[in-house]
């Protein structure tokens, strides 16, 4: 059998993602704190590919924009985002993958010496982190009493 | 944590020791941040140097920067030797690519073209950075630092008013601030020195990057691409000569810090005598992202980057006590010294230690501390490595694709 190559790997991927995303209505990318909804609005809008896959005490759809960035959505049991990490060349659209705690995080009040290449912002419950320069940025924002148990923190990248 | 405890700051007994402070960096050789470096001589002055200071910054008595490195450049309107204006507190970045210069800093009457694009549309900048966002059209100027020039050199003017509000695609990509005002982004302007030859190379291919926009009005912008001419470039890839990188160097500063730190930045990396490599440390970062690996406490991490634009030592070490009253920064009851290994990517590394000063014992007056350091979640894989570690060193950044006698860029050595 000729083994496949790395086009007909990404198109086997990108079948299979479909496949769940048609056979599994629910079963989708969305905003932190809200129910998983569809995949293909959330992915259409951050013009990305998208996969999921299962862990055992959550769902993690991967989504690769079009940019090289990838944002990683994490999806508990309940059917929530309880976690939105990204990694990349450059920001996704925090605005739309945050959801209503996008203007939470926000207003929020900072404190400390401001530094222009690292940010930590936490309201509550809610946690954002976010670190970079020009080309390279890594960062995450979750729900922490949304974690589910036996998930650890430091997964949520 | 007295951060904006700096109310009573002088900025008059700033000037009155900032002579002293000089001498005692000079006299104090080998304080190395307590890290046993000894200081490296300072060029004498000449066409490719520039000086440049740690101090509180343009906002001292409201915003005192913290480990925030400035200089001076001067802008004229294309082809005019008249219509000039030097701006101050421009903030030395190695890990941005880019002139960009506040609206706020420039004298009033002084206009720079904006560039038009094929579309007729005027090109507006979004700049992204860890913590926020500015939005500015891109211009150009003769642009001189030191003895340098680049002729009509394209750069980002942040806080236009003539192109606010920021786009909602430029707002949306961090919790902001948005930092279109001096006070909000710290500096009168920054200068993107990095390894990078431009900001966004791939905004001359296609659209996605949330970067570039064709504005037919202010509130009328669409996400374009750019002409290659346009993209805005790494100043010192424009100069005429010693453009291939740069040093900055700096003096130790002593644990207890400085109220300001003079130094130099250096044009030209092995092009005249007074840039040469000589033996340097050579660490060769990802053509991608300017990324290094850093090995702290056993562990690696692939994300960590050696910034002059970032104020702290950023990483995650659970035994440190994090502040009381800000946990995103370092307490520890007294300074700890640290191991540190850099993966020089070649086989080799580089191993060093620095200090952790506990953040409530920064001093109000203080701009120059040496051992900031703030938190970082492990799990980003990174460790940040702020203008401290260019204290008592003499740090090379070399641009992609440069050959000198120690390597090809990128790559930054010490």
């Amino acid at each position: 059998m000729t083994p496949l190559s790395s086009r007909d790997l990404r198109m086997v991927t990108l079948c299979t993602a479909l496949l769940i995303a048609v056979l599994s209505p629910g079963i989708a990318a969305a905003t932190l704190g809200e129910p998983e909804v569809s995949v293909q609005a959330d992915s259409a809008k951050l013009q990305s590919s998208v996969k999921i896959s299962d862990q055992s005490l959550y769902r993690l759809h991967e989504m690769t924009l079009n940019t090289g960035t990838v944002v990683r959505e994490f999806v508990g049991l309940d059917g929530k985002v309880f976690a939105v990490a990204w990694h990349g060349p450059y920001m996704p659209n925090l605005r739309q993958t945050l959801g209503k705690y996008f203007d939470t995080l926000a207003s929020a009040p900072r404190s400390g010496p401001r530094d222009r290449n690292h940010v930590q912002i936490q309201q509550g419950d809610l946690v954002l982190q976010n670190a970079g320069h020009m080309r390279s940025f890594s960062g995450r924002a979750y729900l922490a009493s949304a974690i589910p148990a036996g998930v650890a923190v430091g997964d949520l990248h | 944590m007295n951060f904006h405890g700096h109310m009573n700051f002088n900025v008059r007994a700033l000037r009155a020791t900032f002579g002293a402070a000089v001498c005692l960096a000079v006299i104090s050789c080998g304080g190395g941040g307590g890290s046993g470096l000894s200081a490296p001589s300072q060029p004498a002055p000449s066409s490719n140097v520039v000086s440049v200071i740690v101090d509180s910054g343009p906002s001292p008595t409201v915003q005192p920067s913290v480990n925030t490195l400035f200089t001076s450049v001067t802008l004229c309107v294309p082809g005019s030797t008249t219509q000039c204006t030097t701006i101050d507190h421009i903030q030395v970045d190695t890990a941005s690519f880019g002139f960009r210069v506040l609206a706020a800093a420039l004298p009033s009457g002084f206009t720079l073209p904006v560039q038009t694009l094929p579309s007729g549309g005027s090109l507006v900048e979004c700049t992204v950075f860890g913590d926020g966002y500015s939005w500015g059209p891109v211009a150009l100027a003769d642009f001189t630092i030191g003895g340098e020039t680049a002729a009509s050199l394209p750069l980002q003017i942040v806080g236009d008013s003539r192109f606010l509000p920021a786009s909602t695609d430029c707002s949306s990509q961090t919790t902001g601030p948005e930092e279109d005002t001096v006070l909000a982004f710290g500096a009168n302007g920054i200068i993107g020195i990095g390894v990078e030859s431009s900001d966004c190379p791939a905004c001359s291919q296609e659209t996605g990057p949330m970067v570039y926009y064709s504005c037919t009005s202010a509130t009328a912008c669409t996400e374009t691409i750019v002409p290659v001419a346009d993209v805005v470039p790494n100043p010192i890839s424009r100069f005429a000569t010693d453009n291939n990188g740069s040093f900055v160097i700096l003096p130790s500063v002593p644990l207890a810090g400085e109220t300001s730190v003079t130094g130099s930045l250096v044009f030209g990396v092995d092009t005249q005598s007074n840039n040469q490599s000589g033996t340097q440390t050579v660490v060769f970062v990802d053509p991608d992202n300017a990324q290094l690996t850093m090995v702290y406490m056993g562990t690696t991490l692939t994300d960590s980057f050696i910034d002059s634009g970032t104020n702290g030592i950023y990483f995650s070490d659970t035994s440190l006590a994090t502040c009381s009253d800000n946990t995103s920064f370092y307490c520890p009851s007294s300074t700890v010294n640290l191991p540190l290994s850099i993966d020089l990517r070649n086989g080799g590394s580089y191993s060093t230690t620095f200090n952790v000063v506990s953040a409530d014992t920064l001093a109000t007056d203080i701009a120059a501390f040496p051992g900031l350091a703030g938190t970082l979640p492990a799990s980003l894989s990174g460790f940040d490595y702020g203008l401290s570690f260019f204290y008592g060193r003499r740090v090379a950044t070399v641009i992609d694709g440069s050959t000198t006698s120690v390597g090809t860029g990128p790559y930054i050595a010490f």
